[in-house]
């Protein structure tokens, strides 16, 4: 779901048009494609290079981790579910909401880390790690838009 | 629902990828035509009635079907005919600001030409009606906005034909 689709959606359930402030919102929203676009492109170039310093600053900080303990199954796993998720991020960037990630990669997230034996507090520390590497590669106005998803990835597994 | 930017998304999660140049020049095509979508959604939602009203007499006032034994006589389908044309006109916008159709088969056309028939509502005639809404939305909006709102409008004919 994106930004467009919440708001026909809110005018429809009242049988109504947009009203002029979901309009504004709609015209805010595609004013800002260009920038979408851009920050989308920055993270899908650089997945690679997010995810492999941020397992480098993430096993400095948290060593005794399943992706560090030698195991290459488990730190190719670990590594792919963090590519996995500047991928959500970049499409809710694109949509302009957080639902793409949420339908996507949060709803049930602590349950399937849980089930899976990932220490949820290493998986924290792992995201933020990904969003410093992600927020360090773009401009102080585009780190804006992208820190927040990474937040609400943060907040869905504490 | 789906929209112009789901879609995308949608397909290249099914391959776990980011969107490729094809769908980024989608992307930005939409978001550039955005504003655009905009005005003529409040040029329409201000019209609304107006555009109903404009169509009607087009297409279907001055015919049978208003006269005794036709599908119109009585008040009751009257209105019943100008309360789906507001419908219609409402959801092609929806699908309009979208940029998609999904809305309009989940909204409006899943099921309606079976219902039409059912209650002996005229087929064409309801064809006739939104071509002409079509075209008066056109003249409100201008050539632009008016070839993409048409993009919604041939969809509700398809639908029905």
């Amino acid at each position: 779901m994106s930004l467009v689709t919440e708001l026909i959606l809110s005018a429809d359930s009242e049988a109504r048009y947009p009203a002029p402030k979901e309009i504004r919102i709609f015209q805010d929203f595609v004013r800002t494609g260009d920038q979408r676009i851009r920050i989308a492109g920055i993270l899908a170039e650089n997945e690679q290079r997010i995810v492999d310093n941020a397992s480098a600053k993430f096993w400095e900080r948290c060593p005794v981790t399943p992706s560090n303990s030698g195991n290459p199954r488990k730190t190719a796993s670990c590594q792919r579910d963090q590519g996995w998720y500047v991928r959500l991020v970049a499409y809710s960037i694109l949509a302009g909401s957080e639902k793409p990630l949420a339908e996507i990669g949060t709803v049930g997230i602590k349950e399937m880390y849980n089930s899976l034996e990932i220490p949820l507090r290493n998986l924290v520390e792992a995201m933020r790690c990904v969003k410093d590497e992600a927020v360090s590669l773009l401009s102080p106005e585009d780190a804006v838009e992208v820190a927040p998803y990474f937040d609400y990835i943060i907040r869905a597994l504490s | 629902m789906q929209d112009a930017i789901t879609t995308l998304i949608n397909s290249s999660d099914m391959q776990g990828r980011y969107l490729d140049n094809s769908g980024v020049d989608k992307l930005r095509s939409y978001f550039q035509s955005g504003e655009m979508r905009a005005r003529a959604a409040i040029a329409i939602s201000a019209n609304a009635s107006p555009l109903v009203t404009q169509a009607v007499a087009k297409a279907l006032m001055y015919t049978d079907i208003t006269a005794p034994g036709g599908n119109m006589y009585t008040c009751r389908r009257y209105a019943a005919c100008i309360r789906d044309m507001d419908y219609f006109l409402r959801y092609a916008t929806y699908a309009m600001l979208a940029g998609d159709t999904s809305i309009l088969d989940e909204r409006i056309l899943n099921g309606l030409r079976e219902t039409y028939n059912s209650l002996g509502v005229p087929v064409g005639a309801t064809i006739r009606a939104v071509q002409a809404m079509k075209e008066v939305t056109t003249d409100l909006i201008g050539a632009d906005a008016g070839r993409e709102m048409s993009v919604y409008f041939d969809y509700i004919c398809a639908g029905l034909s």
